[in-house]
């Protein structure tokens, strides 16, 4: 599926905060729920806060890049890097529940590499409304 | 990025510089008008100028806009002829260049002509420092770049 927004900048801290007001960008022309865009949001500063904090070696400069797309209801949102990959590190700053939070938010979660080399984080969201809640009427 | 990706990407890892590729239609306004405010903002430029720069945006990203509600071509390509458009935005507290990608000579020059507004005149060429057709002999594409100023 081709992106319908793919955004490559330096893999810095402070650039985390071009692609969340680029997600907002995207949420509006696609009249995306504010709830469900703070879920997108907290899932994807997750993600690429793990591309700045991880990804590259402290001495070297790296992309960071954000591919969105939208079909049939359902956003995708890949986070790609060209740094050292997923693995365990011991001396890590952060709590480790980066992923953990992204799983909790998006509907699916696949991480992996392909043959560009790059190490990409896919998360999918669903903007369908959720049934009204049974509860009381069940069997 | 796909296309001219392993270049692009090059340049975005030696500089400061931030890439947009987006689908023509109604997502070209509100993304590129927040990732440039945003940029700007960041480089500590003033309000009128940064207003100017989003005027900018907002030219360019009119004719994808507004064949995307109907009139555009059948392969969803808009009135220039892309499909997708590319941009780069690269600003310090001076100046900024915000470049279009993989245009053809003529859907640039397009871009710029179709930038006029009545009692206005081309707002492209109201606010910018310096506009510029460039076409790289080592890419089949054109690019048009847009020199802004803080100042």
């Amino acid at each position: 599926m081709t992106p319908d927004m793919e955004l490559a900048l330096p893999a810095r801290a402070e650039n985390i905060a071009i692609v969340r007001h680029a997600l907002g960008g995207f949420a509006d022309a696609f009249a995306v729920p504010e709830s469900k865009l703070a879920d997108i949001r907290l899932a994807v500063t997750e993600a690429c806060a793990n591309v700045v904090v991880h990804a590259y070696p402290d001495d070297e400069e790296g992309t960071m890049e954000v591919l969105a797309s939208m079909q049939d209801g359902e956003m995708t949102v890949r986070v790609r890097d060209w740094g050292r990959g997923i693995r365990p590190r011991p001396d890590s700053p952060g709590l480790g529940l980066g992923l953990s939070l992204i799983a909790a938010l998006a509907e699916t979660v696949q991480l992996g590499h392909d043959d560009a080399e790059h190490t990409e984080v896919r998360m999918t969201f669903s903007l369908h409304e959720e049934p009204p809640s049974m509860n009381g009427h069940g069997p | 990025m796909s296309g001219t990706a392993t270049s692009e990407r090059e340049s975005a890892r030696t500089a400061s510089v931030t890439r947009l590729r987006l689908s023509a239609g109604p997502l070209l306004r509100p993304v590129l008008c927040r990732v440039v405010s945003m940029v700007l903002t960041r480089a500590d430029w003033p309000l009128d100028r940064l207003d100017e720069a989003l005027l900018v945006c907002d030219a360019l990203c009119a004719p994808g806009a507004r064949d995307s509600g109907g009139a555009g071509s059948a392969d969803g390509s808009d009135h220039i002829g892309r499909k997708r458009l590319t941009f780069s935005i690269q600003a310090d507290e001076h100046e900024a260049a915000l470049r279009v990608w993989e245009l053809t000579p003529e859907s640039a020059e397009r871009l710029v002509r179709e930038a006029h507004l009545p009692l206005v005149g081309n707002v492209l060429e109201h606010v910018a420092e310096r506009i510029a057709v460039e076409s790289d002999p080592a890419d089949a594409y054109t690019r048009l770049t847009l020199a802004l100023s803080a100042r």
